[in-house]
C-alpha cells in the first residue's frame, strides 16, 4: 500500500467524482498504514462506490487485516494473481486463515522474492508450515469437512467462496491414493464455476 | 482459551460516542458512506457498518436513515449476548452466564449457547455445559467448537468412547486439528477404566535394594521388569476410584534381589486437575528374593487450587511399615511425609514445580529414627504433542535420632536426587519411556557416600475403557 502512489493517482484524475474516489482511497491506505483497519475498510468501499474499482484489492487486504478470511478471499477473487506481490501475500494469508492451505501455498509460491525480503521471509516460513501440513495424506474427514463447507457456503448463495472450498477439497483429495469423493468435488466445482477453476483457487 | 473464544465471537464497538459533525455539509458522501454501512451491516459486521454510519451522520447530520441504522446497532452493543462476553472476558463466568441466558431467552441464540456452554465447562458445571454445547451444535457455524468442548466435558466425566469420538469429529475442522488430535488420543488412555503395561529394561550401578542405612555392599546389576496397572472411576475424574498394581523385577546377577509385590488403593477425588482435594487409603505387599520384604498401610490426603497463574498443591502420608524379616525387622515403623508445592506454568506446554518437604520415619531404634527436609524442583515440557520431557530434582537433609552404637557417632546424610525422563508417544496407546535415576548421597560415616545411577528403558500400553 503505498500513499504516495495513491496521491499521484489522485493528482491525475479529472471528474469530480474520480477526485472524491481518490480522497477516500488515500484516506483508506493512510488509515491502513495507521493499522486504523476497521476506518481503512469504510474509506475503501466509499471509494469503490464512487468509481474507483483499483479499491477493493485495498479492501480485501483490509478485511485479512480485521480477520475477516472468508469475506477476504471473495473480495480478492475478481482481482488478477501476480499483479502485485503484496496484495498477493494477503491474499494468502486470507486463504490461510481460511484453511484454504493449497490456495495459500500456491499464491505464497507466486510471491516468491518478489515482495522484499521480510515478505518473503514471511512467505518462506507460512510455506514451511502448510508444507508440514500437507506431508500426510489427508484424512477423509477433512475431505468431508471442505465438502461440507463448500456446501454450505453456495447455499448461502456465496459461489465464489463455495468454489475455493471445493477446489481445496478436489486439491486434497488428489493427494490421496483412493482418490476420495474426488468426482463429487469436482462436479461440485465445476457447477460453481462453470469451467471446475476459479479464479481464486486456480 | 475464553479470550481466544470471546474474540471470535465478536469485535469491540462502541457505536454510541458521541458525532463531530464535519465543517461542510456533504450529503452526497454521507449516502456513500451509508452505502458502505448497510453492506457491513448485512455482512454482520456491526464495527464497520457504525464506523460508516458515524461518518455519514458527521457529514450529514439530518441523514436519519443512518442515524435509525446507527441506533439499532448501538442498543444490539448493549445486548445481553455483548455484556456476556465483556463478563466472560473479565473474568466473571457467573455474570457471563446470566447475560448469555438473557440473549437465549430472547431467540435461539447459538453463539450465545457456545460461550454459556464454554462458562460452564470452565466452572466444572458439566451438565449445564453439555446441554449448552449440544444446542450450539446444531449450528454449523460453531458445530466443530461446540464438539471440542463436549469432548472435554466427555473426558472430565470419564467417558473416554464418546470423548475420542467427539474429538475426532471436531479435528474435522483443520482449526482444532492440532488440539482434537491430541486430547483424542488422551481420551483412547482414559475412561472409567484404564489399564496399562509398562515392560522396562534397566541398569543400576547401586543395586542392593535395603532399608537406608544397611551397610551392605554396591554392586551393578542389570534387571527386566514389568508392572500392571489397573484404575477403575466409575464417576470420572471426580469420584471414588479403586486401584490395583502388580509388579516384578527380575535382577540379571542377583536373585536374591528380584523383587515383586501387589499393591491396591481406594480413594476418592473431588475436583479436577485445575482444583481439587484427595483422599486414598492404599495397602502394598512386596516380595524381595522371593521372601516376604514388607508390608504396608498408607494413609493420604492432598489438595490443590489455583492461585493466579500458579497452583498451590499440599499432600501429607502416613506409612504404616512392617517388615517381617528379622534383618529388617528394626526398620518397621511409621513413614510420615507433608510436602508444599507452587507451580506454574510455562506457555501452553512447560510447567514448573517448586517444592519444600518434611519427612519423619520413626522406627523400632532410635538411631535408625530420622527427620527429613529439603527443597525440590520438577520441569515438564512437551516438546512436541507426543514427546514429553521432565526433569526432578530433590535436595535432602536427613539427620537420625541417636548415636548408632554399632558405628559410634549420630548418622547426618545429605541425598542428591534427579530423575530425568522422556516420554515419546508412537501410538494412540503406545508410549516409550526412558529415564535416568542419579542420587548423589553424603553422609557423615564414609561408608555411607555413595553414588547411585540407573537408566531405564520401558514401553508402556495403555487403553482406557
Amino acid at each position: 500500500m503505498h500513499v504516495g502512489g495513491l496521491l499521484l493517482v489522485l493528482a491525475v484524475m479529472s471528474s469530480p467524482g474520480e477526485k472524491s474516489a481518490g480522497v477516500h482511497l488515500a484516506a483508506g491506505a493512510l488509515a491502513f498504514r495507521e493499522a486504523r483497519y476497521a476506518e481503512a475498510l469504510v474509506e475503501f468501499r466509499v471509494a469503490r462506490g464512487l468509481g474507483a474499482s483499483d479499491a477493493d484489492p485495498y479492501a480485501a487486504a483490509t478485511l485479512v487485516k480485521l480477520g475477516r478470511a472468508e469475506e477476504a478471499v471473495e473480495a480478492f477473487a475478481p482481482t488478477e494473481e501476480g499483479r502485485d506481490a503484496l496484495l498477493d501475500y494477503y491474499r494468502s494469508i486470507a486463504c490461510y486463515e481460511a484453511r484454504l492451505y493449497l490456495c495459500a501455498d500456491r499464491l505464497l509460491a507466486l510471491v516468491g522474492a518478489r515482495s522484499g525480503p521480510r515478505i518473503a521471509e514471511e512467505a518462506a516460513k507460512a510455506r514451511a508450515a502448510i508444507a508440514s501440513e500437507l506431508t500426510k495424506e489427508p484424512p477423509q474427514p477433512t475431505i468431508d469437512w471442505y465438502l461440507t463447507r463448500c456446501g454450505e457456503r453456495r447455499d448461502a448463495g456465496r459461489a465464489a467462496l463455495a468454489a475455493t472450498f471445493c477446489q481445496e477439497a478436489v486439491g486434497l483429495s488428489e493427494r490421496r491414493a483412493d482418490r476420495y469423493r474426488l468426482s463429487e468435488a469436482a462436479t461440485q466445482l465445476s457447477r460453481l464455476t462453470g469451467s471446475g477453476r476459479t479464479g481464486v483457487a486456480r | 482459551m475464553i479470550a481466544i473464544l470471546a474474540s471470535m465471537l465478536v469485535a469491540t464497538v462502541d457505536p454510541c460516542a458521541p458525532i463531530e459533525p464535519a465543517a461542510v455539509r456533504d450529503p452526497g458522501g454521507a449516502a456513500a458512506y451509508r452505502k458502505v454501512g448497510d453492506e457491513e451491516r448485512a455482512a454482520g459486521s456491526p464495527e464497520t457498518a457504525a464506523m460508516a454510519y458515524r461518518s455519514a451522520l458527521a457529514r450529514d447530520p439530518s441523514d436519519a436513515a443512518s442515524r435509525r441504522a446507527l441506533h439499532e446497532l448501538c442498543r444490539e452493543a448493549g445486548g445481553a449476548f455483548l455484556r456476556g462476553i465483556a463478563r466472560m472476558d473479565a473474568g466473571d463466568l457467573r455474570g457471563a452466564i446470566a447475560a448469555f441466558r438473557e440473549a437465549r431467552a430472547e431467540a435461539p441464540d447459538p453463539s450465545a449457547a457456545l460461550a454459556q456452554g464454554v462458562c460452564h465447562y470452565e466452572l466444572s458445571e458439566d451438565g449445564e455445559a453439555r446441554a449448552a454445547l449440544r444446542e450450539a451444535a446444531a449450528a454449523p457455524a460453531h458445530r466443530e467448537a461446540a464438539q471440542f468442548y463436549l469432548g472435554l466435558v466427555a473426558l472430565r466425566d470419564g467417558d473416554s468412547g464418546e470423548a475420542a469420538r467427539l474429538l475426532d469429529s471436531a479435528a474435522a475442522n483443520p482449526g482444532f486439528a492440532p488440539a482434537a488430535s491430541d486430547l483424542a488420543r488422551l481420551a483412547r488412555r482414559s475412561g472409567k477404566l484404564v489399564f496399562s503395561l509398562l515392560a522396562e529394561s534397566g541398569w543400576d550401578s547401586n543395586a542392593q535394594l535395603a532399608p537406608g542405612g544397611t551397610p551392605i555392599s554396591t554392586a551393578s546389576d542389570g534387571s527386566l521388569g514389568a508392572t500392571a496397572t489397573g484404575l477403575f472411576r466409575p464417576r470420572g475424574e471426580s469420584g471414588p476410584y479403586l486401584r490395583g498394581t502388580g509388579l516384578y523385577r527380575g535382577q540379571a546377577r542377583f536373585g536374591d534381589l528380584d523383587f515383586g509385590g501387589v499393591s491396591g488403593a481406594a480413594g476418592w477425588q473431588v475436583g479436577h486437575a485445575d482444583r481439587g482435594l484427595l483422599g486414598e487409603y492404599n495397602y502394598d505387599y512386596r516380595l524381595l528374593g522371593g521372601s516376604s520384604f514388607v508390608s504396608a498401610h498408607r494413609l493420604l490426603v492432598g489438595g490443590w487450587i489455583p492461585a493466579g497463574l500458579l497452583t498451590l498443591a499440599a499432600s501429607y502420608f502416613a506409612r504404616f511399615e512392617s517388615y517381617p524379616a528379622a534383618l529388617y525387622a528394626p526398620f518397621s515403623g511409621t513413614l510420615q511425609r507433608t510436602e508444599g508445592t507452587v507451580a506454574l506454568r510455562l506457555g501452553r506446554s512447560g510447567r514448573l514445580a517448586l517444592g519444600y518437604h518434611l519427612a519423619r520415619d520413626g522406627v523400632e531404634r532410635s538411631e535408625l529414627s530420622w527427620t527429613e527436609h529439603g527443597p525440590g524442583a520438577e520441569l515438564r515440557v512437551a516438546l512436541t504433542p507426543r514427546l514429553q520431557l521432565g526433569i526432578n530434582t530433590t535436595v535432602s537433609l536427613r539427620d537420625y535420632d541417636a548415636v548408632d552404637p554399632n558405628l559410634g557417632l549420630k548418622r547426618s546424610d545429605t541425598y542428591l536426587d534427579a530423575v530425568a525422563l522422556m516420554e515419546l508417544d508412537i501410538g494412540d496407546r503406545f508410549t516409550m519411556r526412558f529415564s535416568l535415576d542419579g542420587r548423589k548421597a553424603f553422609s557423615n560415616d564414609a561408608p555411607f557416600d555413595y553414588v547411585r545411577i540407573a537408566p531405564t528403558l520401558g514401553l508402556a500400553y495403555i487403553i482406557g475403557m
